[in-house]
C-alpha cells in the first residue's frame, strides 16, 4: 500500500438501484471488469464519489459472504445523497475503502444475537445479519427488532418479510411509529417495543444501530433489562472527509470514528467523552 | 484620587451588586502588557479584574449577540466606537436597548503595541501605562516616556467620536476629539486613490493574496451581524474553500460592500486581521464615496436615522447609466 | 561545518536558487512569509516566525488530490504522485522544524499520504537557530531548544557577522557540497561561537510554563467548567488554526468546470461550526465551547494519547495573532502542568 494516495478512489459501476422507501435507495456496485472490489468485514464503511458532486462515507450493507459486489443503502439527506438518488444504473462512481473496524464476528460466535435497528440504520446491521445467517451454525438464536416511521419507510422488505423469518431460529419483530391502513403489526417506538418484547440478556449480545435519539432510549432500556455494557454493541456516525484518520473531524476524544470505529461497545463508549 | 481602572471596577461591581445587570463586559489584562481582552464579569468580586489602560481597544459590543438571550440585562463598557456598534445592532434590529446598560467611557485614543515595540528594538517591555498625553514604558533598561499621540492606533488618530454617542452613565468627563482628525480621516484612502489603476489593482491583489480566509474581520464586526452569513452556507456555496484569489476577492468585496453605509469606523477588522490587510482603506473609501454621492453620513450615530444606501431619494445619483 | 559572511548571503541565495527552488522568509508590504527567492527579494532573517507556518510546504493550504473528466467515460487522474518540487526551505526556526515530526506522525502514519511524503522528501530544510526569542515564545515548555533543530538537514546559526552552517543529515551534506564555491570552512572558534549563541538564546527564553503532566490532567477535564468560561471571548475565526504549525485538519472539496474537474484538499478549522455539521442536521459540537475545547484537548490530550507528544511547539503565533488573546499558552498556564 505504502506509496499510494489514500484519498484516490477506484472506478466502480452501479449495477442495480433498488428503491427501498420514498427516500432510501440501495445501490449495488461492481468492478467495471468484474472480480472482487476488496475484502471487508461487516460494519465497515466505504467512501463513494459521485463526480462532480462530491464524496461521502456510507456503511456497506451487503455481507462479505455474498461475493462480487457491494451494496449501500442511502437515504437522501444532503447534497451527495440527493445527487446519488438521481443517477441511473450504469453510472460510474468512485470507491475507496474499506474503512473502520468491524463488528466482532468472532466474539459473537456461539452467542444469541439481538439486533435492534431503526430507519436507515438497518444498513450496517444488515451486513452482519446476513453474515451470521450465512454462517448460521456459528451463532445461536437471532432476534431482529426493527422499526421505522411508517410501514413504507421499512427498508429491505424482501429480507424482513420473506428471507430472514424463514431461516432457522431467526425471529423478526417489526414496529412502526405511525399507524397506517396497510399495517397490522406493532405500532410504537423501538425502545418501547423492545421493553414489551423483553428479551432476556442471558447468553445474548445486542447490536443496535439507529438515530441518536433511538439509541439513547434503547441503551437506557437495555440497562434496565440487565444487559451488560460489554454485551451492547453500536455504531457511531460523524461527519467524515478522509476516512483514514487524518482530516481531524470525526474524533471523539482520542478515537477517530472513521478508523477506530464506527463499531463500539457501550463499555467503550462509557470510557469516551460524551460528544456524539 | 480613584484611578480610571478603579472607576470602571466600581461601576461594574455596583451594577452587579444592585442586580441592575447580571453580566458586565469590560476589559482585563492577560499575560502580556499589550493584551487587554474583553472580560465577562458576572460577580461583583470579579469586577476587580477590570482595567482601563492604553490597550483596551477590543470592541465588546458584538458579544452581546451571543449573550443577551441568557441575561435579563447586560452592562457594557463602551468607548465612542463601541457605542456606535450598539447603535448598529439597534438599527439592524439585533438588540433591544432595554437589554443593555451602557457604561460610557470617554476615550482619548488607544496605543498601537507594534509602534511601541518598534520604538525599542531589542529591549524587553514589561508594562505600558498612560498619564494624560504621556506613555510610560517600563523596559528592561528603565522606564521611558513617549508622547501618546505619536503611538496611537491608526483608527484612533482619525477618531471623530471619542465620547460614547449613546450611554446610560459616563465613567468620567468627556474628552475633546484630537485636533486634525478630519484632515487625517481619508489620508490613506487618498494615497490608494492616487495610484494608477494597474498599480492600484496590483496593490489590492498583493494585499488580498495574504488573506487566510479566517473570517476574523467578519466575525469581529458588529455590522456583520447576519444570522447566517452567506459565506457560511454549504448550499449553495458562494465561495470555494480553497485558497483561491478570485474567491478571496469575492469574499472581501462582498464583505466591504455589505458594510458600506453601515461601517461605523471602529477599525476592529483591520486590527484583528492576522495578515495585516489594510481593510479600513476599503471601508473608508466606501464612506468617502457615500459622502460624495449622497451627502455626509456617519453610521452608528443615531439608530433612527435614514442610512443613504437604505433610503431612496429622487435626486440620488444613478452612476451606472452614464458609463 | 561551513560559514558565510552575512554580507555575502545574496551570493548564497543566488547559488542555491540555481540548484533548487529556494524559499525564505521574505517581507512584502511589511508581512513576512516564506516565499520563493528572486533577485531583489526582501529577505528577513531577523523575523522570528513567518505569518504562515512552513507546514504549507508539505501540506499546502490547497492542493489537488485528483482530476476527473466524465464526458464519455469517468476517468480519474491521481495527482499525489506528481506532488511537490525539489526545494530548499531556508530559515525555518527550531520550533517550526519540531512541528514537522508531528505532521509526520499524522501523514506518514498508515496509510501513508503520498503527496505529503513526496513533498517532505523533496524538501531540504535549513533551520535557523534563534538568537533572540520573543516574549511570546514558549518552546521551552516542550523541550525545544531555540538554538538547535535536530530535525533539520542543516542548522544555521547567526554568530554576529556570519552564518555558520552545520549539516545534520546526508541530504544536508549534499546541499552544502553544492555550495562549496560560496562557503568557507568554519573553524573551532566558529564552533564555540555557535555554542555561545545557542546558550545565550536559551538563557533569553522567557520562563516557560511546564507542560509535563498536562495530558494526564486533561484526561478528567472534558466536562470541567473551565471550558464554560474559556471559550466566551472566542470569535470563532480560523486564525489560530491556520497559523498553527501543528494544526493539520483538512477538508476535501470539488472544483468542477464543465465535464471535468478537480478534487482539492484544503486547510480546515475546528473553530468553524460546519467542521462537524452533518448533512442530517446533527452537530456533535454545537457551540463554540465544544469547538474551543476540541482544539486544546486535541493539542494537549488527544494527540499525545495517540502519538506520544504534545501537538504544540510553543512558537507563539497564536499568542501574537489571536484577535481576542485566547491562546494555548493561557491554557497551559491555567492548568499548570505539574511535573
Amino acid at each position: 500500500m505504502g506509496c499510494q494516495n489514500p484519498l484516490f478512489p477506484r472506478v466502480v459501476v452501479v449495477e442495480e438501484i433498488r428503491r427501498e422507501t420514498p427516500d432510501v435507495k440501495t445501490f449495488r456496485v461492481v468492478a467495471p471488469d468484474g472480480g472482487e472490489l476488496f475484502d471487508y468485514k461487516p460494519g465497515q464503511c466505504a467512501m463513494l464519489s459521485l463526480f462532480p458532486v462530491g464524496e461521502a462515507l456510507f456503511s456497506i450493507t451487503s455481507s462479505p459472504t455474498r461475493r462480487g459486489f457491494l451494496e449501500f443503502s442511502i437515504k437522501e439527506t444532503g447534497m451527495v445523497t440527493r445527487a446519488l438518488h438521481e443517477i441511473e444504473a450504469g453510472t460510474k462512481l468512485g470507491l475507496r475503502g474499506p474503512y473502520g473496524n468491524s463488528f466482532p464476528t468472532e466474539l459473537l460466535k456461539g452467542k444469541d444475537l439481538l439486533f435492534i435497528g431503526g430507519g436507515i440504520a438497518l444498513a450496517p446491521l444488515r451486513s452482519l445479519i446476513n453474515y451470521c445467517l450465512d454462517n448460521r451454525d456459528d451463532y445461536g438464536r437471532v432476534d431482529i427488532i426493527y422499526g421505522a416511521r411508517s410501514s413504507k419507510d421499512l427498508v429491505q422488505k424482501v429480507e424482513l418479510f420473506e428471507n430472514w423469518p424463514r431461516v432457522r431460529d431467526t425471529h423478526v419483530h417489526l414496529t412502526v411509529d405511525v399507524k397506517s391502513d396497510d399495517w397490522d403489526g406493532n405500532v410504537g417506538f423501538v425502545p418501547a417495543f423492545l421493553e414489551q418484547l423483553n428479551p432476556s440478556p442471558e447468553g445474548k449480545v445486542t447490536i443496535t444501530c439507529g438515530p441518536p435519539i433511538m439509541i439513547k432510549f434503547v441503551l437506557e432500556s437495555l440497562a434496565r433489562m440487565g444487559y451488560q455494557p460489554e454485551n451492547i454493541i453500536t455504531t457511531l456516525e460523524m461527519k467524515m472527509k478522509c476516512g483514514v484518520g487524518k482530516c481531524g473531524r470525526c474524533n471523539i476524544g482520542d478515537k477517530y470514528v472513521c478508523k477506530d470505529g464506527p463499531v463500539f461497545s457501550l463499555a467503550e463508549l462509557q470510557q469516551m467523552p460524551n460528544e456524539f | 484620587m480613584m484611578g480610571q481602572s478603579e472607576k470602571l471596577q466600581k461601576i461594574a461591581a455596583e451594577a452587579l451588586e444592585q442586580g441592575q445587570v447580571t453580566m458586565v463586559l469590560g476589559w482585563c489584562k492577560k499575560d502580556f502588557w499589550w493584551q487587554a481582552p474583553v472580560a465577562f464579569i458576572t460577580d461583583p468580586a470579579s469586577a476587580a479584574r477590570l482595567v482601563w489602560d492604553p490597550f483596551t481597544v477590543y470592541n465588546p459590543v458584538k458579544y452581546l449577540l451571543d449573550n443577551h438571550h441568557c441575561h435579563e440585562k447586560i452592562g457594557v463598557f463602551v468607548k465612542g466606537c463601541d457605542s456606535r456598534a450598539v447603535n448598529r445592532l439597534l438599527q439592524d434590529r439585533r438588540l433591544e436597548r432595554e437589554k443593555v446598560v451602557l457604561f460610557g467611557v470617554p476615550c482619548d485614543g488607544k496605543t498601537d503595541a507594534a509602534k511601541i515595540k518598534a520604538a525599542f528594538p531589542g529591549r524587553k517591555i514589561s508594562a505600558v501605562s498612560r498619564v494624560d498625553e504621556k506613555l510610560l514604558v517600563d523596559t528592561d533598561s528603565g522606564t521611558e516616556t513617549l508622547p501618546a499621540a505619536g503611538y496611537l492606533l491608526d483608527k484612533c488618530q482619525t477618531c471623530r467620536h471619542p465620547n460614547p454617542v449613546v450611554y446610560d452613565v459616563l465613567a468620567w468627563e468627556k474628552v475633546e476629539p484630537r485636533p486634525g482628525v478630519d484632515d487625517a480621516r481619508f489620508v490613506r484612502v487618498a494615497a490608494v486613490e492616487q495610484k494608477e489603476l494597474e498599480e492600484r489593482y496590483a496593490y489590492w491583489l498583493r494585499q488580498f493574496d495574504r488573506c487566510l480566509r479566517c473570517f476574523a474581520c467578519r466575525n469581529v464586526c458588529a455590522a456583520c451581524n447576519c444570522r447566517t452569513c452567506i459565506f457560511d452556507q454549504a448550499e449553495p456555496r458562494w465561495i470555494g474553500k480553497a485558497s483561491d484569489l478570485a474567491d478571496t476577492l469575492n469574499y472581501q468585496i462582498i464583505r466591504a460592500f455589505h458594510v458600506a453605509g453601515r461601517c461605523f469606523e471602529c477599525g476592529e477588522c483591520e486590527r484583528v486581521c492576522p495578515a495585516d490587510i489594510p481593510l479600513q482603506e476599503l471601508n473608508r473609501k466606501l464612506i468617502k464615496d457615500i459622502n460624495e454621492y449622497f451627502g455626509e453620513y456617519e453610521a452608528g450615530l443615531d439608530p433612527n436615522d435614514k442610512p443613504p444606501l437604505g433610503t431612496y431619494r429622487g435626486e440620488d445619483p444613478a452612476g451606472f447609466d452614464e458609463s | 561545518m561551513k560559514k558565510i559572511a552575512k554580507t555575502k548571503l545574496v551570493e548564497l541565495w543566488r547559488q542555491l536558487a540555481s540548484e533548487t527552488g529556494l524559499y525564505l522568509p521574505i517581507a512584502s508590504d511589511g508581512v513576512v512569509n516564506f516565499a520563493r527567492w528572486q533577485e531583489g527579494a526582501e529577505v528577513d532573517l531577523e523575523a522570528l516566525n513567518t505569518l504562515l507556518p512552513a507546514k504549507k510546504f508539505f501540506f499546502p493550504q490547497t492542493e489537488t488530490v485528483l482530476k476527473y473528466s466524465f464526458s464519455d467515460d469517468l476517468v480519474l487522474e491521481d495527482c499525489a504522485g506528481k506532488a511537490g518540487e525539489a526545494l530548499c526551505l531556508f530559515g525555518a526556526r527550531p520550533c517550526e522544524v519540531a512541528s514537522f515530526s508531528m505532521l509526520d506522525r499524522v501523514f506518514l502514519g498508515e496509510p501513508v499520504d503520498e503527496a505529503y511524503r513526496r513533498r517532505r522528501e523533496l524538501t531540504t530544510v535549513i533551520a535557523l537557530g534563534c538568537n533572540d526569542p520573543d516574549e511570546t515564545c514558549f518552546c521551552g515548555s516542550f523541550d525545544i531548544d531555540p538554538g538547535k533543530a535536530p530535525g533539520a538537514d542543516v542548522l544555521a546559526t547567526d554568530t554576529g557577522d556570519e552564518l555558520v552552517l552545520v549539516a545534520q543529515s546526508a541530504k544536508g551534506e549534499e546541499l552544502l557540497s553544492l555550495l562549496n564555491g560560496v562557503l568557507e570552512e568554519a573553524t573551532s572558534g566558529d564552533e564555540n561561537k555557535v555554542k555561545d549563541a545557542q546558550e545565550k538564546a536559551k538563557a533569553k527564553l522567557p520562563p516557560a510554563p511546564p507542560a509535563g503532566g498536562l495530558m494526564e490532567k486533561l484526561d478528567g477535564m472534558f466536562e470541567d467548567s473551565y471550558w464554560d468560561l474559556l471559550y466566551q471571548r472566542c470569535i470563532a475565526c480560523g486564525t489560530c488554526t491556520y497559523i498553527c504549525p501543528t494544526c493539520h485538519c483538512f477538508d476535501i472539496q470539488e472544483y468542477p468546470t464543465g465535464s471535468r474537474g478537480e478534487r482539492i484538499r484544503c486547510w480546515d478549522s475546528c473553530m468553524y461550526a460546519d467542521f462537524t455539521q452533518m448533512a442530517g442536521g446533527h452537530n456533535p459540537r454545537p457551540t463554540q465551547k465544544e469547538r474551543v475545547r476540541q482544539r486544546f484537548m486535541h493539542k494537549l490530550n488527544y494527540f499525545p494519547r495517540q502519538h506520544g507528544e504534545y501537538a504544540c511547539v510553543g512558537c507563539g503565533r497564536c499568542v501574537r495573532k489571536c484577535p481576542v488573546n485566547l491562546d494555548i499558552l493561557e491554557v497551559i498556564k491555567d492548568l499548570g502542568g505539574a511535573v
